[in-house]
């Protein structure tokens, strides 16, 4: 079985040419024109990936995502119609793990499943078991503790984690963490970075206004305080 | 007929259409308010002040002069009236003088005596007889007494008159008074200082109250200059002053107003968005469906489909650009600023664009040189300017970095037919080409791009112009100048770029 799709959209037109551009890639594609329905169908079969535009009667795509986060770290994709306004920091902010602004080439749209599903693959470390001070990262297992208690990472939060990680101390620039974790060139959207880090800061440190480990360096980038 | 042809206008440099035409309130004055105001208060000091030294030094000199007159005259007249007890039957000078020497007199004074037609006196140098005009003489003689000034041995003073009838005769008495004269020139200089003073106290006074009274107006232009910059959100505080409130209600009223105003549009312009993004999702999808069978469709399909690609792509851009232009006008792009290292970001600029083949130069130190800006708007600025090269001159051949003092200047050379200098300004208006552009069939540019990318660099508190080559030659060079920042002083260099020609 390839590799399932769920679509929200509730444009039916829009709907079917994407699927149709996209399984002319090569996808499974699933179709929901609510989030209700989309809650349902995920239900009923979790998907591979979800795509979610944010712009859908009833409940919306914020909803739909936080709904599916709680339940799955699924890669999601926001589809937004506005790529400057607060939409896609809020979407990041529900879950999502990267987004994309109406109208895209559903071939750019593939090139970026391609890279969410790929780095849901961890364990490119060839370290076992890192520890810093009460939090433990098992790479290859995808496991995250603090004090012995595991932590739900998704798994660009985990896959983040991980690549702070792999050099505690050093300084990463967005742009680095952009093209390692979402294969993003020079021009990507810095705020995947800095909406990621903050949803990791939320999920591993005691005190996440405080952080003691995921540091900010002012004007450069992040670290990982060992 | 010598009137203007309305018609005929000359050249305008770039400027932005209004809707309506400007009230503006005239300027009534040279002077500043506050100038004025100043002046106002120190004249009123000055105009007061003085008139008050004058009366006081009017009064007080009529009252010093009158109480020395009286005094001199009371002291004459008993002087006067001891003389003819103390006269022998028949004197001689040397007696009647040895009696006026007797005389207790104030210092400088001088007595003379009129007796039988002859003078004499206790100072022959400067009381002769000439100094006494011989009608006075005679009328004092006749019984009259007298008061007159007059300089005595070159200083000025009283001379009496006093009628001694027993002898009968006159006594006369010269009392300098420059002592009186020295005091009364010594009060004017003081109330002239004091005059002074109130002026410059005067002004004090109203530059203070003029400041008291601005700084209410000056916190309106405050809050007026952080609205045009985009505060849109600020008000005056209102309720300390039912007077400032006269001036702060309506203006909150006004800013108010534009912000929902602004709000509005902005609204509009992402419904619009939204609006027009739906249909060409969907035209953008299905034409990458054809495209995927392209093979299986007849020829003449697969150039209509060719045809169509294209012009949904120019359609996309239009869209794009559109919305970004409308962004500007309504006052609702956030910039997402970042520090970057200039060079770099132009470097990859130019490589996403897959300009590869434009060389980037600069020397060595400007590589580390930052600037602060919305990486992907400038990436599009790049993108832009190179567009326009390709467009028009046959693709840019360089793009040179420096650093000017504390500016950075990004300049897109080509080497087409160059821009003529009437052209200059308008080529970054919107929709407009220029006369290069105008005729060009197969062209794909809806003519905002440049005007973007003007907006754009004046939204990053840059500037943008063309200008001659570097080298003279025929050709264009477009220069992009942006403020630079001062790096962090921890900066890392995990730099992607080597500080020289990248081909």
């Amino acid at each position: 079985m390839g590799t399932r799709i769920l679509t929200v959209e509730d444009d039916e037109r829009i709907r079917t040419a994407v699927k149709m551009a996209l399984e002319d890639e090569g996808w499974e594609v699933e179709e929901a024109d609510t989030g209700e329905e989309a809650l349902q169908a995920f239900t009923r079969q979790p998907a591979d990936v979800v795509l979610i535009d944010i712009m859908l009667p009833g409940i919306d795509g914020f909803d739909v995502c936080r709904s599916i986060r709680r339940v799955s770290d699924v890669p999601i994709v926001m589809v937004t119609a506005r790529a400057d306004t607060h939409d896609v920091v809020a979407g990041l902010e529900a879950g999502a793990d990267d987004y994309l602004t109406k109208p895209f080439a559903p071939k750019e749209l593939s090139a970026r499943i391609r890279a969410l599903l790929r780095r849901a693959r961890p364990a490119e470390v060839g370290v076992t078991h890192l520890r810093f001070g009460d939090l433990e990262i098992v790479p290859d297992e995808g496991v995250v503790l603090r004090a012995g208690v595991e932590l739900h990472l998704t798994k660009t939060e985990f896959r983040l984690l991980v690549e702070l990680a792999s050099a505690p101390g050093r300084i990463f620039s967005r742009e680095s963490l952009l093209e390692k974790i979402w294969s993003y060139g020079y021009f990507g959207d810095g705020r995947l970075v800095d909406v990621h880090v903050r949803r990791l800061r939320m999920k591993v440190e005691l005190d996440p206004a405080n952080p003691r480990h995921v540091i900010t360096v002012r004007g450069l980038g992040y670290k990982l305080q060992p | 007929m010598n009137s203007v042809n309305p018609e005929i206008r000359p050249v305008q440099a770039r400027t932005r259409p209004r809707r309506r035409t400007r009230i503006i309130v005239p300027v009534r004055r040279r002077f500043g308010l506050r100038t004025r105001l100043t002046v106002t208060f120190a004249l009123g000091a000055a105009v007061l002040s003085s008139l008050l030294s004058a009366i006081t030094f009017g009064l007080t000199r009529e009252n010093l002069t009158a109480q020395r007159e009286r005094s001199a005259v009371e002291r004459a007249a008993v002087d006067a009236a001891r003389i003819p007890a103390q006269l022998p039957e028949v004197p001689t000078r040397l007696e009647i003088e040895q009696l006026l020497r007797d005389i207790p007199l104030t210092d400088g004074a001088a007595a003379a005596l009129e007796y039988r037609g002859r003078w004499y006196t206790t100072d022959t140098q400067s009381f002769g007889i000439d100094a006494v005009p011989l009608s006075v003489q005679s009328d004092v003689e006749a019984g009259d007494a007298i008061k007159l000034h007059a300089s005595v041995n070159g200083k000025s003073s009283l001379i009496l008159g006093v009628p001694v009838p027993a002898l009968p005769g006159g006594y006369f008495e010269a009392v300098p008074i420059t002592d009186l004269q020295r005091t009364l020139d010594r009060l004017a200089l003081t109330l002239f200082i004091a005059s002074l003073l109130t002026t410059a106290g005067g002004g004090l006074v109203g530059y203070w109250a003029s400041r008291r009274v601005f700084a209410p107006l000056l916190d309106v232009g405050t809050a007026a200059e952080a609205i045009a910059g985009g505060r849109l959100d600020t008000r005056l505080p209102v309720g300390g002053d039912s007077d400032l409130d006269l001036i702060a209600n309506p203006f909150n009223e006004m800013a108010q107003a534009l912000e929902d105003r602004i709000d509005r549009d902005a609204r509009f312009a992402s419904e619009v968005s939204h609006e027009l993004r739906s249909p060409l999702m969907t035209i953008a999808a299905t034409v990458e469906v054809l495209e995927n069978t392209r093979d299986e469709l007849p020829e003449r399909a697969q150039t209509a489909l060719s045809l169509l690609a294209a012009d949904v792509d120019r359609l996309q851009q239009l869209v794009e650009d559109l919305l970004e232009i409308s962004r500007f006008d309504v006052g609702a792009i956030k910039l997402h600023l970042e520090d970057v290292r200039a060079a770099e970001m132009i470097i990859q600029a130019v490589r996403v664009l897959g300009g590869g083949g434009v060389p980037v130069r600069f020397e060595p130190e400007v590589g580390e040189v930052m600037v602060r800006v919305d990486k992907r708007r400038f990436g599009r600025v790049i993108a832009n300017l190179l567009d326009n090269a390709e467009r028009y001159a046959g693709g840019a051949t360089a793009i040179t970095i420096e650093r000017i003092e504390e500016r950075l200047r990004v300049s897109v050379e080509d080497r087409g037919n160059g821009v003529p200098i009437e052209e200059r300004d308008i080529i970054f208006d919107r929709f407009s080409r220029g006369a290069e552009g105008g005729n060009r069939s197969n062209d794909s540019g809806v003519g905002l791009g440049l005007a973007l990318v003007d907006e754009h660099v004046r939204l990053h508190g840059g500037r943008v112009w063309v200008d001659d080559r570097f080298d003279g030659e025929i050709g264009a060079r477009f220069v992009v100048e942006l403020p630079i920042i001062e790096p962090p002083a921890d900066s890392v260099s995990d730099s992607l770029i080597e500080p020289v020609n990248l081909v």
